[in-house]
């Protein structure tokens, strides 16, 4: 897809998305009767579907990533639901429009279905309840659910759900007004939610059998394989002779389509040799002289932009007075997903439906955006959702699912399409590589009274289209953060979306990585600034936030914070409200790291982590997320480096582009959870936007020098220890 | 024609012998719980057994496997109930679950010459293996609980 061409689709698809962005708080669709009455299964709504062997099927909508997620929802359904956790199953729905927006991100799943996942369970127990007392001729008031049946108190009858669905009309109806009023229970009744249940997707992840995207087959099928140009936005081809090609046995098919050049195989080894005897030649676009040089050459230009506009604004930043000022640039350099399973889908065209076999993130938008290019109905576009081999934000975007249709539309056949982890690498959306210059104004005592942040990156809402950016064209998602939570009265945020021929998208933790690493990197400057401990200067500003007040105090106290250190070794703190502001998880971590003054060389030996994430569904589900994403921001932070040259990424696998491996994990993580009965947030992502500011804090605290850019790679410590000497 | 003894099972496949063995077992058998990650020896998802030994599938052309034993995650234990799949479901180790075919063979193949491995053993015998889902303190605790028995 050429980017002009790829934008209008996006355009044209976002009314899809959008549309389902309302949906997010609402049952999807009144609770009915039970469509047929007698041994049929019992379908109150789109969340659970109950079978007269008295199995209840969770369907969940979210896509299962790693997280756990089905078994947490699952959980969120039984315990409103009074089923016995033994009856409980889950299953991962083909998209459909009944199903409202089908997104999973942000660390939201948990944040958004709670309410409407427990009034889903709720409303289907009352149902229950009401078909076993209209059959006793009781009344419901007389009876109770519990372990997926119903008694009646006075007489002691017991009914199973199983043998209601079976044998009994259930005809109790709800509507949204009705489902809003449903009684739920209170924390202190929890049975479920809580639980300390095993995670219902790990066994068959033990043995084989989870079946992700690429283990999919269908019958017919070749094996594609894509021509991809070698820059990244912009490139063409303009010939193609694939005279080589037809000679590689195994060869079925060359595809040429205005932006696409594909070749068909009977395996896949024989798709990628035909592939490889192409002779393409290639209009390289206006980005084949875009390299990371060029790029931050063009950031450092627009963060001294007098016209960037502001995104976040408190009081008024040039009327406050100031005695000093502070200013400095933090740098972030493009991170890719690297999810290890690289992006696949498999494809069928027939009968005018296209049925698609792959892992999303977002089906609402894939179906939108394939609707759009392809001409046809949403409702011909079926998404058949299978386990992601790691999402991190990669499946949010259809490319592959876009390109395997095409083929296959085009080929005649049902094709499976793998990248390499070349391409995969090659054709990722990364996270931004940013700029940004924080300045500070103190008054006389050292109080902060004005906080600018001025912030130049690449927004992928522009990418996705008008409905994912604001009336200024910024995206939120690229900037939040920025807006922390510190009570100081006059504040402007200041930001650009500046388009560079290098993709971007969305990167597990997204923009709070690098704005929190701003934020809390700067926080600490600040309070060396004023030779006020950094611990104690952030409580300074806390007063309207004492739950991150709490998670800070507390890792402060189990890192041991304040007591003497070996030598070279230093301990270092950030706290952050991600993922966003309005529905935080309040995070806060502290690092203890040792620096090897000669070499620059960090070793993060300690990682204490607390979260405070409201209600707790599944406490082995919050630790393994956070240590997780923990893990995953000290990968960022200490190894990721995304350069670019001539209009590409220049890392191309797993040896160029490095990530965290089991040498590099400390001795000590450990995940402090606070036990809480506020409503849930989600605990995906907050836990890596701590790491690289943190360890940066540990740094300076190990060295004194202070290390601005991420990732904190040896010559960068290197070089800020001997601008400090 | 490619002859392979896989998981105590002989195969005939009509692939070329230059094909990597991963391709074989995943694409043309079927075996699908080997994983492709890489196809550079750099991740370790499509770790197998090739007369016991750990081996990186998508670096061994399928024309030199010969009559060796190939043994893949589907073939590690006929219930699979190997002491490392039961650790790894007790310890709750995987995320997404891709690499952990892979995870699992390269530590059944570490246990099965190194019995009671130490810390440094385990780290050395796994750092092949990426899990971008990081769930290497779990990796490393389900190990060391099947190197005890429990």
């Amino acid at each position: 897809m050429t980017t002009e061409l790829s934008r209008r689709h996006f355009i044209a698809a976002t009314a899809a998305a959008t549309a389902g962005l309302t949906l997010r708080f609402t049952v999807h669709g009144p609770m009915g009767p039970s469509p047929a009455e007698a041994a049929s299964a019992f379908e109150p709504n789109t969340s659970l579907t109950i079978t007269p062997d008295g199995l209840v099927t969770v369907h969940i909508l979210k896509a299962e990533m790693g997280q756990g997620v089905g078994t947490a929802l699952a959980q969120i359904v039984a315990e409103e639901l009074e089923a016995d956790w033994k009856d409980i199953r889950i299953d991962y729905p083909t998209s459909d429009p009944k199903y409202g927006l089908m997104l999973t991100g942000g660390s939201w799943s948990v944040n958004w279905t709670f309410e409407t996942l427990s009034r889903a369970g709720a409303a289907a127990r009352l149902a229950l309840i009401d078909a076993a007392a209209n059959q006793w001729k009781v009344p419901a008031s007389e009876c109770i659910a519990s372990r997926s049946s119903v008694r009646h108190l006075p007489s002691g009858n017991s009914i199973s759900y199983g043998a209601i669905v079976a044998k009994v009309p259930i005809t109790k109806t709800f509507t949204e007004d009705d489902l809003k009023k449903v009684p739920l229970k209170k924390p202190a009744e929890y049975k479920v939610i809580g639980q300390w249940i095993q995670r219902l997707d790990i066994p068959e992840k033990t043995n084989g059998r989870a079946k992700f995207g690429i283990d999919n087959f269908v019958k017919g099928m070749a094996y594609a394989k894509v021509a991809y140009p070698p820059t990244r936005e912009g490139g063409k081809h303009t010939a193609v002779d694939d005279s080589a090609a037809k000679k590689v046995k195994g060869y079925v098919k060359t595809v040429v389509m205005p932006d696409l050049v594909a070749v068909l195989g009977t395996s896949y080894e024989a798709a990628v040799k035909a592939r490889d005897a192409l002779k393409i030649t290639w209009d390289l676009g206006p980005n084949a002289g875009v390299s990371s040089e060029s790029i931050f050459k063009t950031f450092a230009a627009r963060v001294a932009d007098p016209d960037l506009k502001e995104w976040y604004k408190e009081g008024e930043v040039g009327t406050a007075p100031t005695v000093k000022t502070h200013t400095a640039t933090y740098m972030t350099d493009y991170v890719a997903h690297m999810q290890l399973e690289p992006m696949n889908c498999v494809a069928r065209y027939e009968g005018g439906v296209y049925d698609l076999y792959t892992g999303s993130q977002f089906q609402t938008r894939a179906v939108g955006v394939l609707a759009a290019v392809l001409k046809v109905e949403p409702t011909k576009v079926r998404i058949h959702q299978q386990y992601l081999g790691g999402g991190f934000g990669r499946r949010l975007d259809p490319d592959i699912i876009l390109e395997a249709a095409l083929i296959a539309r085009e080929a005649g056949r049902p094709v499976k399409l793998i990248r390499s982890r070349e391409e995969d690498l090659l054709r990722d959306f990364y996270r931004s590589a940013a700029v940004q210059v924080l300045k500070a104004g103190m008054d006389g005592s050292g109080k902060i009274t004005t906080w600018e942040n001025r912030l130049v990156a690449t927004h992928p809402g522009t990418r996705w289209g008008p409905a994912f950016v604001d009336k200024q064209g910024l995206d939120q998602f690229a900037l939040n953060g920025a807006d922390h939570i510190y009570a100081i009265p006059n504040q402007s945020v200041r930001a650009a979306a500046v388009e560079t021929g290098i993709s971007v998208g969305y990167v597990r933790a997204v923009a709070p990585n690098y704005t929190f690493f701003a934020v809390e990197t700067f926080m600490d400057e600040l309070a060396n600034l004023n030779k006020v401990d950094p611990v104690q200067f952030r409580l300074g500003l806390l007063g309207n936030a004492p739950r991150l007040a709490n998670v800070l105090r507390m890792v402060a106290d189990r890192a041991g914070w304040g007591k003497p250190l070996p030598p070279n070794t230093g301990l270092g703190v950030a706290c952050v409200t991600a993922q966003e502001k309005k529905s935080p998880t309040w995070t806060a971590s502290a690092i203890q790291a040792k620096v090897d003054p000669a070499t620059g060389a960090v070793r993060v030996e300690k990682i204490i982590c607390a979260v405070d994430c409201g209600i707790v569904v599944n406490p082995d589900g919050v630790r393994a997320q956070v240590e997780g994403s923990l893990l995953f921001g000290l990968s960022n932070a200490l190894k990721e480096r995304g350069t670019v040259a001539k209009g590409a990424l220049v890392q191309t696998n797993f040896d160029t582009y490095q990530v965290l491996r089991m040498s590099d994990v400390p001795a000590v993580v450990e995940v402090l959870v606070v036990p809480s009965t506020e409503y849930p947030t989600g605990v995906g992502e907050p836990g890596a936007t701590t790491i690289a500011p943190a360890l940066s804090n540990a740094i300076f605290a190990a060295t004194g020098a202070r290390v601005r850019s991420v990732p904190l790679l040896p010559e960068r410590v290197l070089e800020a220890i001997k601008q400090k000497a | 024609m490619v002859k392979l003894l896989i998981n105590g099972k002989s195969h005939t496949v009509d692939a070329e012998p230059d094909t990597p063995l991963l391709w074989v077992i995943r694409e043309h058998l079927q075996l699908t719980g080997t994983k492709f990650g890489c196809g550079k020896a750099q991740c370790g998802a499509c770790t197998v057994h090739l007369d016991g030994a750990a081996i990186r599938s998508c670096q061994m052309p399928v024309g030199q496997v010969g009559g060796k034993k190939v043994t893949t995650i589907e073939g590690l234990d006929p219930q699979g109930r190997h002491p490392l799949q039961v650790a790894w479901i007790a310890e709750q180790v995987p995320q997404c679950g891709y690499c952990q075919s892979g995870q699992l063979m390269s530590a059944a193949a570490l246990l099965a010459k190194t019995p009671n491995p130490t810390d440094d053993e385990i780290v050395s015998a796994m750092s092949g293996n990426i899990c971008r889902c990081a769930t290497y303190l779990r990796i490393k605790r389900a190990i060391q609980r099947a190197a005890r028995g429990v």
